[in-house]
């Protein structure tokens, strides 16, 4: 099958899982859709399970946590299947995604609309980019302060770096719709 | 608010992704007619300063800090419609390119925190820049936080009405209103502070960058 359309198909095929899972609320067949996603990521499946878990731990374990003590304080019982149900149905969606994020080029799966492709590289070239350079200006705060910056100072950066990105954004899209313009983009 | 899958309903989604369908379809013909060829290029800068802005962080007093969202200085400086395309395309790359987010949540997301945070944004710097300039800003970091919170709030404590067993056990979110209105709203009006802070700042900072391109 064309790279293209195979991306395209993957594209569905998740959003249809993904539509799936979240439907589902029986434990049993989380499990099954669990364990399928781990074969299906096969020499993977420990990675994948790794970023599922470290993407959906914080917010799921403070819910679960919280339900648990609510539920133990006014019936002295465990909501097990409240428990199971949700945390395989978050795990089971978080596997999808990421096995989704590993195993298919999103932007040749968007190949079908040139113009959201085309959004979507400039978009993430610039936003990779502009990270870096944000980090740069954090370890630049840190090195030029021998004990840790006070709260006026802090504040004073991030506005600095917010009005930096924002002016550095503005000039980003003239340069890009300049370079766009020289190759016939536009015709 | 970055809530991950398999907490909100499809009940809730669906109709949410309806809903935003609608507007990002109106809001990229509305942005194309109001830009000329550039149009792509800026919607794609300004979704990547959307994307950096969230790594910028927000000083909490004590040493720690949170991440600022940016959707009332963007909805400040460049309208609504802007601010919501970049910020909902931004939530889209976060959930599909770097797993952060959920894919069925980016509706909510989009609605609460693009949409209605950038036109209440808007609309409050509208209203008080008459009265104040700074304060205009500064309430408009404030409630482009405070009032996504509000609605996401809404969204999930409605979970537990709109889906649950026979035997009446929450099959999603399981707290109702009484739990998410304090939980999110009491943090998030004392965050809106630095966000509004962040927006007076780095709206004043533009402003003079952008004169000094113009003198210079």
């Amino acid at each position: 099958m064309n790279p293209a359309h195979r991306a395209r198909a993957q594209l569905l095929a998740y959003a249809v899982a993904v539509m799936l899972a979240s439907a589902l609320s029986t434990p049993a067949w989380l499990l099954a859709g669990v364990l399928a996603a781990l074969l299906l990521a096969g020499r993977q499946a420990l990675v994948i399970l790794r970023r599922a878990l470290l993407a959906t731990l914080a917010f799921s374990a403070v819910v679960s946590a919280t339900y648990v003590g609510h539920v133990w304080w006014l019936t002295a019982t465990l909501p097990w299947d409240w428990l199971l149900t949700v945390n395989l149905r978050v795990l089971l969606m978080a596997l999808l995604t990421f096995l989704f994020i590993a195993r298919v080029n999103l932007f040749l799966a968007l190949g079908f609309s040139r113009r959201l492709s085309f959004l979507l590289v400039l978009a993430t070239s610039q936003a990779l980019a502009l990270r870096r350079t944000l980090a740069d200006f954090r370890l630049a705060l840190h090195s030029r302060t021998i004990r840790p910056a006070g709260l006026r100072a802090r504040y004073r950066a991030a506005a600095r770096a917010m009005a930096w990105l924002l002016d550095r954004a503005l000039a980003n899209a003239h340069e890009s719709a300049q370079a766009l313009q020289a190759r016939g983009w536009f015709e | 608010m970055h809530i991950p899958d398999g907490f909100i309903a499809p009940q809730m989604y669906l109709p949410l992704y309806a809903m935003a369908a609608g507007l990002w379809a109106y809001g990229a013909r509305r942005v194309g007619r109001e830009l000329d060829e550039a149009t792509l290029p800026w919607l794609a800068s300004l979704t990547a300063a959307a994307f950096a802005l969230s790594f910028v962080a927000l000083p909490l007093p004590g040493g720690t800090s949170a991440h600022v969202t940016g959707v009332g200085l963007l909805a400040v400086l460049f309208g609504v419609w802007h601010a919501f395309m970049a910020a909902s395309l931004v939530y889209a790359m976060q959930a599909l390119l770097f797993g952060d987010g959920g894919v069925t949540t980016l509706s909510l997301n989009a609605l609460a925190m693009a949409f209605c945070g950038a036109l209440s944004a808007r609309a409050f710097y509208l209203a008080v820049r008459p009265l104040h300039v700074g304060l205009a800003l500064f309430l408009a970091g404030w409630i482009a936080l405070f009032l996504p919170a509000l609605l996401v709030a809404l969204a999930l404590g409605a979970q537990p009405l709109i889906a649950r067993d026979a035997a009446g056990t929450p099959l999603y979110f399981p707290f109702g209103w009484s739990v998410t209105l304090p939980a999110l709203l009491i943090p998030h009006a004392l965050l809106g502070i630095g966000e509004g802070a962040l927006t007076l700042l780095g709206a004043r900072l533009i402003d003079r960058l952008r004169t000094r391109y113009r003198t210079g």
